[in-house]
Parts: structure tokens; sequence; C-alpha cells
């Protein structure tokens, strides 16, 4: 159980610390935004809390220190400033990594004891409240989120240890402490039992103390705080305040009422008070009746419960239950077996098709109706919006930026468009490569901006778009551009380009993804070392996506990724050869177009075909795949678009689309080329997933090779 | 350093508080405070820097005010109030601004910052 919580509570951790980043970055375009320093706030309050909670005391304690200086920003007693944004970014990275670390584990603590320095050095100087102040200390509760609102109480707690508590090796701070770890508390110390020194027994405990608390733990855990203690001290617990009151008003009792209840004044002497047209709380401690030291821990019980109460008044409704949280392997786990689910259904409407029985067939139109919906809504859960990742883009942005001396702004759009979960995560090594490029190869320093006649800040733009089923992501600089003389010079040099060859723009920007291909003079830390892009392109073409590069000298390059919505399902297109399918992305296909043996033989074996006058080169697949049965009069020519290239690929006969369950091939099978997965048809047999773009590179290479032999 | 404490020439006695305020030396330091009202109008504290705080060193300075107050005697401290007394202060909920009826109804110079 307490496992479960531990994940759970490093779930949600996870989850404060993206939200915390992002308001930081946001809070560094509006550093004076009253909600994103609340937030962020927020966020490290229920980081500290649930983390003391849950045995994460080193976060807990850490998470303290940030919060202090982030309360005091709340407060107005600090303003927000870069250094400060810095220090609590660096927090945030510190908070994730004793996040990572085990319970119990042994940490570096250097990070942190740096970052706590350099907190405390922004902090204006400590100070008690000032001379001739007389008002009950201003409450400042932290910000509670929704969901321990809805079950929050407020209890008063007096507290009045054993005299020989002390002596006995019981800290009673300890215990007041263990108090404030459950919730908001505010505590009062009583000093009216203390007698003079005549009397005084130093090692005794004179103090007794009440305690205002408000919090979601229930009078089960203010007990346990006293288990050790209670059969000695006189503990006093009383309900004062719960959400699950029907009375929501903002306001609370009166000082009176609190008194009498409390049992520090009686209903006859505060009558006599009431009488006298004065402040009450002054009165009482003119007449002597209840000492200031109880008319202050009243005024702290009245103002901590109509804080609370205002706080929850104004909290937005919760609705019941509108979301749960569920593991992501459950979510693999469905999809699995949707697949599976799709693949059964396939193979039912092969049979009833077979058998001919109306019945049956309608039936199975049924399922395969249902079957589809359930398909669609399962992906749909895995969906996130990709802005998620986008945070993280402005602060890698933000701190390489500074170090590489630049000044550049990132801008985000479409920041809500929606992608499998696994491709979100795939996508972020070839993003943070792409974005790392831009900045330190495209945005030049501010002189040389200047010098130009642009603006000294530079700016990387990341948006996301939905295009069909698949979403395009564009990241474009408004830096130098690519040199194309200098790719094109370097790819001669190094062979990827034929001598005087007249290769376009598109051609020559593509060589910057060759494996280990750089035009850099210099390594830098960042890149430069021509790794980079290579990496991207293999990550993107991982996930069955395509890459464009557009640059124009002196204004900037733009890269776009075309990605497919899931890896889980794809629409495609089934084909036969011989006796074997094979199932091609449909994404990328364009048209059919039949090949006649006539055809063959005018092409006079140059593998070219006259589509409507234009000249496509086509593969034929049943020579690569070395399938000897003999080939109908008619083939099929399935052109597809590869790097904006029309490419035909010759098959016997085309199925028609297909559902295509992906099923990742085994690791024997990791290197071959052209191939992507497999899929299980309705008939139980097995298609391959072919990889078009790997493909069409793969015969390029063996006809390279086979020319030069 | 040990406790002690010395008389000025206005009669002030300024009593050091070593460097604990805590369970160890309470009763001592109970001792050195009621002897030092009884034998001037005047009593401050010199506090070392350093020195630990605890509970029973809080309720000790608040018994010696109180006994100051009821002989007409002041009861203060000299310098800086040490970090550990400020911490206990605000951890154990002592900081206040009520008057306090046993230090002539005024605010505590001692949890009431007032000093």
């Amino acid at each position: 159980m307490m496992e479960e919580a531990v994940a759970t509570y490093r779930d949600e951790a996870g989850e404060l610390l993206a939200e915390l980043e992002t308001s930081l970055l946001e809070l560094e375009e509006t550093p004076d935004d009253n909600d994103l320093i609340n937030r962020v706030f927020r966020a490290m309050h229920t980081i500290k809390g649930s983390g003391a909670m849950f045995g994460f005391d080193e976060i807990a304690s850490f998470t303290h220190e940030v919060e202090t200086v982030f309360d005091m920003v709340r407060n107005g007693k600090m303003t927000v400033t870069k250094r400060l944004l810095d220090l609590t970014l660096k927090s945030r990275d510190h908070i994730s990594y004793l996040l990572n670390a085990s319970v119990g584990e042994d940490v570096d603590r250097s990070a942190g004891d740096e970052i706590i320095a350099g907190l405390r050095q922004l902090l204006p100087q400590t100070e008690l409240p000032q001379k001739g102040s007389s008002e009950v200390p201003s409450i400042n509760l932290p910000e509670i989120s929704p969901d321990e609102l809805s079950n929050e109480s407020t209890w008063r707690i007096r507290f009045r240890p054993a005299p020989n508590l002390i002596m006995c090796g019981t800290n009673p701070i300890s215990l007041i402490n263990e108090l404030r770890g459950l919730g908001t508390a505010q505590v009062v110390a009583q000093f009216d039992e203390i007698p003079q020194l005549d009397e005084l027994v130093p090692e005794s405990c004179h103090i007794y103390w009440d305690i205002i608390l408000t919090t979601s733990r229930g009078e089960d855990a203010i007990r346990d705080v006293f288990i050790f203690v209670e059969d000695d001290c006189d503990i006093k617990i009383e309900l004062i305040d719960s959400s699950g009151l029907i009375d929501r008003e903002e306001g609370y009792k009166k000082l009176g009422d609190i008194l009498v209840e409390r049992g520090d004044l009686s209903p006859v002497e505060m009558k006599k008070v009431l009488m006298l047209q004065k402040r009450f709380g002054e009165l009482l401690v003119e007449k002597g009746i209840v000492s200031p030291e109880k008319v202050q821990s009243a005024l702290v019980e009245q103002q901590h419960v109509k804080s609370v109460r205002k706080e929850r008044n104004e909290a937005p409704q919760q609705e019941t239950a509108a979301s749960i949280r569920v593991p992501a392997e459950k979510l693999d786990q469905l999809i699995n077996l949707v697949g599976e689910m799709v693949t059964v259904q396939a193979h039912l409407s092969q049979v009833s098709l077979a058998g001919g029985d109306s019945t049956f067939i309608a039936i199975s139109e049924e399922v395969e109706r249902l079957t589809n919906e359930l398909r669609d809504t399962a992906l749909n859960i895995r969906m996130l919006p990709i802005g998620s990742t986008f945070s993280k883009f402005k602060r890698l942005v933000r701190d390489l930026s500074g170090e590489l001396g630049k000044e550049i702004e990132m801008e985000t759009f479409g920041a809500e468009t929606e992608l499998d979960k696994t491709v979100i995560e795939k996508l972020n090594d070839p993003l943070v490569h792409i974005i790392r490029n831009s900045i330190d190869h495209g945005i030049e320093m501010p002189v040389v901006r200047r010098a130009a006649g642009k603006p000294g800040i530079g700016k990387v733009y990341l948006g996301a778009e939905h295009s069909g089923d698949s979403v395009l992501i564009t990241i474009r600089d408004d830096g130098a551009g690519l040199d194309r003389d200098a790719i094109r010079a370097k790819a001669l040099e190094r062979g990827l380009l034929p001598a005087n060859s007249e290769a376009s723009d598109r051609e020559i920007y593509s060589m910057i993804f060759a494996p280990g291909f750089s035009t850099a003079a210099k390594v830098t830390s960042v890149s430069g070392r021509g790794v980079g892009m290579d990496v991207v392109k293999r990550g993107i073409e991982g996930l069955r996506g395509s890459i464009g590069v557009d640059s124009v000298r002196g204004s900037g390059t733009t890269i776009t990724l075309k990605i497919p919505l899931t890896l889980a399902i794809i629409d495609s297109l089934l084909v036969k050869i011989g006796k074997d399918h094979f199932v091609l992305p449909l994404a990328a296909v364009e048209e059919c177009v039949e090949l006649t043996r006539e055809d063959i033989k005018n092409s006079h074996g140059r593998n070219l075909a006259n589509v409507r006058g234009a000249i496509v080169p086509y593969i034929p697949l049943r020579q690569h795949f070395g399938i000897t049965e003999q080939s109908p009069e008619i083939e099929q020519i399935v052109i597809a678009s590869i790097h904006g290239t029309k490419v035909g690929f010759v098959v016997d006969n085309v199925v028609g689309e297909h559902q295509t369950v992906i099923k990742s091939l085994g690791k024997m099978y990791r290197d071959v080329k052209g191939v992507s997965g497999a899929t299980i048809l309705g008939d139980g047999t097995v298609a391959l997933i072919l990889d078009m773009g790997s493909l069409l590179q793969t015969i390029e290479l063996m006809e390279l090779s086979t020319k030069g032999s | 350093m040990p406790l002690n404490s010395s008389c000025r020439e206005n009669g002030e006695i300024i009593i050091s508080s070593g460097d604990r305020l805590t369970i160890e030396n309470a009763s001592e330091l109970a001792r050195i405070f009621n002897e030092a009202l009884d034998s001037s109008k005047n009593v401050a504290i010199e506090f070392e820097p350093a020195v630990e705080v605890d509970i029973t060193g809080l309720q000790l300075i608040c018994s010696a005010c109180k006994s100051a107050a009821a002989k007409g005697c002041n009861f203060s401290y000299h310098g800086l109030m040490p970090p550990a007394l400020t911490e206990m202060i605000i951890a154990s909920g002592a900081a206040r601004h009520a008057i306090c009826r046993h230090n002539n109804d005024s605010t505590c110079i001692w949890f009431g910052g007032t000093h």
C-alpha cells in the first residue's frame, strides 16, 4: 500500500515539477503576475507537504527553503528577479534529482546546499514584528489544492504537557512541528501559567499551547502525534470547521463565543462585557477577565477559520471524479488488447463473407463497427497535448542562450495539439538536437544580428498542428540560415554528392542529416560534432515520420517534422505479391496505377513508368524480396511520396485499405532494412509492414555499389 | 562559556547567557536571575551569539520578566537577540503582540519584538 502511495507521489510530484517549470518560465516574462507566483508557491507547498508524508524528508526540507522565499514574494516582501528564477529553476532540477533517488538512498546534497545558500542571500533580514503593533499577526495560509480542500477540517487543539514532559526527554516543539506537518497550523504558546522565579521549577513545562490546525487528515492522525504522551498530558481536540458542513459562509464565530467555547470565559461575564460599547477583546483585557494571550489565541482561531473558509469558497467547485489516474502500463495493455480485437474482427469478417450467411454477416458488421469505435476511443485515451513538452524546450533555450551569450526567446504555438503519449516521449531527443542546433549555429550573436539590421534578440519558434492523420511540428529560427555552398562543398568532399552534381536546395540541405556531417569550424559544448542531426533523422524515421528542411540565407531555417498520430494502429494499404501479403502505410500512398508487361518492355529495364506524362521510377518488390512465382499479366504500382519525391512500388495486386495493428519484429530482425514491423491478418497469416523510405534508400545504395563495382 | 554576572557603575547587572539556555543549566540561570533582580533595578542578559536555546530557556525568560515586573525592575537584553532564541520564539508560537499584564501592560520586549 505504501509503495503505491510513494509511486503516486512520484507521479504527482513529476507533474507538479513540470507545471512549476512552465510557471517559472512564464514568470520570467511577467514577473508581476500574482497568479503565477501563487502557482509556483502552491506547487512547492504540495511537493513539500506530500514529500514529508511519504518519507521524502530530503525533498520536504529542501523544498521548504524555496517555498519560504516564494512566500515572501507572495507577500510582496521580495520581487521576482532573474537570479531568483535561476535558483528556483535549479531547485526544480534538484527536487527532480531527489525524487528519482530511492527513499533512504544517500543523495548528493552539495547542489542543494549551494542553491539554499544562494536563496538565503536573496532574503531580506528576518525581523520580528515591530514595536507598538497591537494587531494579530496576519495569517498567510499556504494555498491548498482543490483536492485537499474538498475534505479538510479545522481543529482546535489545546495541548497542556505534563510538567515532567521535558525531563522525560520529549521535546514539545517536535510534537507541534508534527502537527504543522499535517496541514496549516497556527500555534499560540500560552504563558499565563508560568510562575515567577521563586516558584518556577525550571525543568518543568509550564507552557501550554493552543493550536488551530486545518488538515485533510482527520482526528486519528492528530491523536497519533500525541500517541506516546497522551496518558500524561492534557490534550483536547475539537472540530471547529469542516468543508463538509452546510454552513459555507466566509465569516466565523464571534470572539466571545470562541472564548466561551474554550472555557476561557463564562457566558455571564460575556454578557456583562457586551453591555459596554467597546471592542470586546480590549474590554476583556481591561477588566482582567481574560488574559491578553487568550484573547490573542482566540483571535488567531477566528482569523484562521475565516481565511480557510474564504479560500474554500474561492476555490473552483470541483467536479466529482472528473478524472482518474491510470498507470501508463494499463493503457498499453488496453491498446494491445484492442489490437488483438481488431485482428480477430478482421478474421470474423473474412469468415462471415466466405460463409455467405446474411445474419452472420450482419453480426460481423456490427462487431466491426463497435471494434472501430473501441479502437478510436482507446487510442484517444493515450493522446496528450504536446504542450507538456514545450516548457522543457523553453528551459533549454533559456539556459543555452545564457551559456552562449546570446539573447534568444522561444515562441510556441499549437501546444494543445494532441499526439500519442509514446510519440511525444520519443520526440524529445530529436527536438532537443534541432533546437540546440538552432541556438548554436542558427541564431547569431547579438552584435552580429544588429550589424545585419536584425533585432538583437533572436527568436526560435516551435509549433505543432494537425495535418490529416499526422502532426506537423515546425521548428523555425530567424538566424543566419544554412550555408548552401558550404554544405555542398562538404558533401562533395565527403563523396555524399557526385562531382558536378546539380542537386536541388532540398537535396543539399538534406545532407545535414548524414552521419558525422558538420560544417562547424569549431566544436562547442552544445553542438558542432555532426552527431545530432543524424540522431534526429533516425529518431524521426523510427516514428515513421519524415523531415523537411527549408532555409533562406540570412533569414533563418525551418525544419518540419511530419509525425503519425499514433504508433499502435495505422491505416494502411494491404497488397499481395505471390502468396505473400505486405502492408504499406497509407499516409504516404498517393495513388495506384496499372503496370502491364508492355509497359515493362517499353521501359527497357530502367524501371520507369509514365504516369500522365510524368516519369516515375519504380521498385519491383517481387524482385527485391526474391519471390519466384510467376507475376500476373497486369501488375499494380503503388505510388508513394517519399521526402517529396514520387516513387512506385510494384506489387501483384492491391487488396485494399487495412487497419494494421503494428507488432514489432524480434531483436533478430532489428537490422533488416526496409521493414518496420509486422501485422497479423484476419486469416492468421503474418504480413510485413514496409518502411518505404528505408527501402528506397537501401535499393539506391545497392545500385550505387553495383555501379561502383 | 561559564555563566557569570557583572555589575556596572550605574548599578545595572549584566548576566552572560553562557553558551546554553537549556534544561541543563536552567536551574542555575534561574538562581542567578533571581539574585540579580533582588540586587538591582536593572538587569540585562548579554547573549552569546551562538547560544543554544530550548523551551525551558524561553519559559525562564518569561518567568524572570514576570518577576522583574512584580519587583518593579527592568529585565531586558543587550545587543542583538541570538538567532536560536528568535527561532525558538517562532517555532513555539511564542511571538505575540498583545500587551502583557505581567509587564505593566506593555507589549513584550522579548516575544513581541519591541526591544
